[in-house]
């Protein structure tokens, strides 16, 4: 089991080298556009030059790549290219709004997919048939405009919730869960829908093994059936479904915290590529890099412990 | 059992916590600016704001819709609506020298918010800042500076300057040690309000206190200065609509359902729509090089239908591009290219294209191309002009859109107060918008004139030197048009438009 993990543990190493280095290579060599962007309209070419310097981007790609990777590694990601702000401040920032947004959004994807997908597998009929037909339009629907009309009904309309805005829980914890519940909720009906059909499927071929017709033979409650046999081994495939939904809420939340304006680092990964801010850019990507990583590899680990099989491995 | 309901107590805890706060919360996070307290000052002004901050580089500084900036830092002397020069960190001034001096006394007992003095050696220290630092060090290149004393100061440039007001009023003034020190995390100034960076998010929200002190504080009512930031456009109407702040940019789309929400909308018409036909030598595009063809460009636009139909009354049409009132401005001026397609195509086979030319038309988005863009392809068409768009985008889009690549842009370029300035960035050499910076003796002869004329023969020059774009149709110009400013009207009242760019209200408009 630890081989295992260790090698998913160097697997995670090259893939976060892999993908810094792509994402800056596909920034390279526009130290001029980035420089007049800086400096503004009336820059003249001497000053977009001497900016260019300044910046270190008229440097070799590996160079410039080298460089950041070795600060990075001692924890200095550098500033804005655009405002001088740290990067590493930046992401204290808007790392916690964006991790409350998906990790709420996460628990209640869990308990109401569990709900969803078992009562369906379990009751069949029209109850099965009628969540398979909300799946399909909860998937089939964006976020973002399941967004658009929560703010429309809810905060416009009805006046419930604030249509914009965060507010950190060390000022209001009311406050802050206000500000959640709509970008929360604009989110949770994409990610339920798809993991209630996950579990649906998962439950629904753990019911047709044969040692589940032997404990029902035995005279075992269906109650207990369900909740300490069933669920327990569906619950490997429904671990990988949620980590996948921790990927897809990551993106998602990149529209969502536009329409809320909520300070996250989804905005400021949206933000910092439009303008090739390359610092902040390489910073929002190695943080979601590293969430996608410790997600996958939490979801192993949580695999191999329900899966006898794959701790021998 | 159990254990299943004690992995379910976190989630479950997370939805009673979200449930309780829609009870509780109502849409009481807007923005708190109702009432006035005693003394005629007002709680709080909330401000969308539709992009971050650039930072707090004194040197760096956009002058469009930056109340961030304004709040914060002092200039020596302000610029007014029309570009004239009023009093600011200096009481008293004069500009000297045919041109080439502004001689200035700074205000007594000033400090900045860092406690230290905002003296001459301020004042000095941050005009030597933006002639090395930031992107308009062209405008500053040779100043010299001298400070008799710690009131006095004298800004010299060594030939005669036209804009010279505007390059005086542009730079913020922060402490010599500040600006040498380059850590510009938390912004030092001596302007009406102070960053409170306890209440500020970055990228968020940011919030100034008032700065009593202030020489001028009676002109800012309000005791507390939030601007909050608003990267989707659907995000700040949602946000004004709920009340959650008082003012902002909206677009033309959103005009009527921000009115139906009992806002009032202000049009800032600091635009004008135009063609730039900036290859008046030929040089990129041969055909432009002929009078006839640029004149047939102008002739195939019907101006009126624009204004009524893709502007939806929100424009004005006009065959010249400076503002009303300026003093480039030419009063009763008849169109004289009116919308006659069958005499463009006459004029196309007279410059000997009756079958037309190709060019490139670069498109950003966001700029209204969407409307715009689809009216001019086609109208070109009728004259055989084939515009192939080409998109622009990223960090490199407006770097690309100036380079001179694309002799012909469309863009609604603003029409400045201060009209000279806009001569200078539109059509002399050295302007960023005069895209192929091609020499042209009869305005170039006049710029130069410019620099030491005299306020009537200024006037006549800027007005010979319009004329003169407008008879060889240097653009295509097509309406009057700018921004869509949204506030409270029971809150906010703006009852100036200070703002040179007439874009949005100036901080200190809001009253």
């Amino acid at each position: 089991m630890w081989l295992s993990l260790a090698k998913n543990l160097l697997r995670s190493l090259a893939v976060l080298l892999v993908v810094t280095f792509a994402t800056f290579s596909l920034m390279f060599g526009n130290g001029p556009g980035i420089a007049k962007a800086v400096l503004g309209l009336s820059a003249t070419p001497e000053a977009v030059q001497a900016e260019v310097v300044k910046l270190g981007l008229d440097r070799p790609l590996v160079v410039q790549y080298v460089d950041w990777l070795g600060h990075a590694v001692r924890g200095d990601l550098g500033r804005s290219f655009y405002t001088g702000e740290s990067v590493s401040s930046a992401l204290a920032n808007r790392v916690p709004v964006t991790l409350a947004l998906i990790v709420i959004a996460l628990l209640l994807t869990a308990v109401f997919s569990v709900i969803l997908g078992v009562t369906a597998a379990v009751r069949g009929g029209w109850v099965d048939r009628t969540l398979q037909i909300v799946s399909v339009l909860g998937t089939a629907v964006p976020a973002f405009i399941i967004a658009i009309a929560l703010v429309f009904i809810l905060a416009i309309r009805w006046k419930v919730f604030p249509a914009t805005g965060y507010v950190s829980p060390d000022v209001s914890l009311v406050g802050w869960a206000a500000s959640l519940v709509l970008p929360v909720t604009a989110l949770l009906i994409g990610a339920v829908a798809g993991a209630a059909q996950q579990f649906r499927t998962s439950v629904l071929d753990t019911l047709s093994r044969d040692y589940v017709r032997t404990l029902r033979a035995r005279g075992i409650s269906e109650r207990e059936v369900i909740l300490r046999n069933v669920l327990r081994n569906s619950a490997a495939p429904g671990l990988t479904a949620l980590s996948l939904t921790m990927i897809a809420l990551l993106g998602g939340a990149v529209f969502i915290e536009q329409v809320f304006a909520l300070p996250g680092m989804g905005q400021l990964a949206n933000a910092s590529a439009q303008i090739n801010d390359v610092p902040m850019v390489m910073g929002t990507v190695l943080v979601t890099i590293v969430i996608v990583l410790v997600v996958n590899f939490l979801g192993d680990v949580g695999i191999t412990l329900l899966n006898p099989k794959a701790r021998k491995r | 059992m159990r254990r299943i309901h004690a992995r379910l107590a976190a989630p479950a805890a997370a939805l009673a916590l979200l449930l309780a706060a829609g009870c509780t919360s109502g849409t009481g996070t807007g923005s708190s600016s109702a009432g006035a307290s005693s003394g005629g000052e007002k709680e709080q002004l909330t401000l969308a704001f539709e992009t971050d901050v650039y930072g707090w580089d004194p040197s760096n500084q956009p002058g469009y819709q930056n109340w961030q900036a304004e709040a914060v830092w002092d200039q020596l002397v302000f610029c007014d609506a029309n570009g004239k020069l009023t009093p600011g960190l200096a009481d008293t001034f004069e500009i000297t020298d045919q041109n080439k001096t502004i001689k200035a006394h700074i205000r007594e007992g000033v400090k900045f918010s860092d406690g230290t003095p905002a003296d001459s050696a301020a004042v000095a220290a941050s005009f030597e800042f933006v002639k090395s630092s930031g992107g308009a060090t062209n405008d500053y290149k040779g100043i010299k500076i001298d400070t008799p004393d710690a009131q006095n100061i004298s800004i010299s440039w060594p030939t005669p300057q036209p804009v010279l007001a505007s390059k005086a009023c542009n730079p913020k003034i922060a402490p010599a040690a500040w600006l040498k020190a380059k850590k510009f995390d938390v912004p030092v100034g001596s302007g009406p309000y102070v960053l409170d960076t306890a209440a500020t998010t970055t990228g968020s929200v940011y919030t100034f206190t008032k700065n009593e002190n202030h020489w001028n504080a009676a002109n800012y009512p309000y005791k507390k200065l939030v601007v909050k930031v608003f990267a989707n456009p659907a995000a700040a109407v949602a946000a004004m609509r709920t009340g959650q702040v008082d003012a902002g940019l909206v677009n033309q789309s959103d005009v009527a359902s921000i009115k139906g929400s009992g806002l009032e909308v202000k049009l800032f018409q600091g635009q004008t729509t135009r063609l730039l036909l900036t290859d008046h030598l030929g040089k990129k595009v041969p055909a432009l090089g002929n009078l006839k063809v640029r004149q047939a460009i102008n002739m195939v636009f019907d101006k009126d239908a624009m204004a009524k139909n893709l502007y939806q009354g929100n424009a004005e049409p006009t065959p010249q591009v400076f503002r009303k009132g300026t003093d480039a401005y030419i009063d009763g001026m008849q169109d004289p290219y009116p919308f006659d397609v069958d005499k463009a195509k006459q004029l196309m086979a007279d410059a000997g294209y009756p079958d037309g030319f190709s060019l490139e038309l670069p498109t950003i988005a966001g700029q209204n191309f969407e409307t715009l863009m689809p009216y001019v392809t086609e109208q070109l068409a009728k004259i055989n002009i084939k515009a192939k768009q080409v998109p622009l985008s990223g960090a490199n889009a407006i770097g690309d859109l100036l380079s001179g690549k694309y002799p012909v842009v469309l863009w609604q370029l603003g029409n400045l107060g201060n009209s000279a300035l806009q001569i200078y960035i539109e059509s002399t050499p050295e302007g960023w918008w005069d895209l192929e910076h091609q020499p042209d003796k009869y305005v170039d002869s006049r710029w130069e004139q410019l620099g030491t004329a005299d306020a009537a023969t200024s006037k006549k020059l800027q007005q010979e030197i319009n004329q003169y774009q407008v008879d060889q149709a240097w653009f295509a110009p097509m309406v009057y048009t700018g921004t869509n400013f949204a506030y409270k009207a029971d809150k906010v009242a703006i009852p100036t438009e200070s703002d040179q760019e007439a874009l949005t209200p100036k901080l200190r408009d809001f009253k």
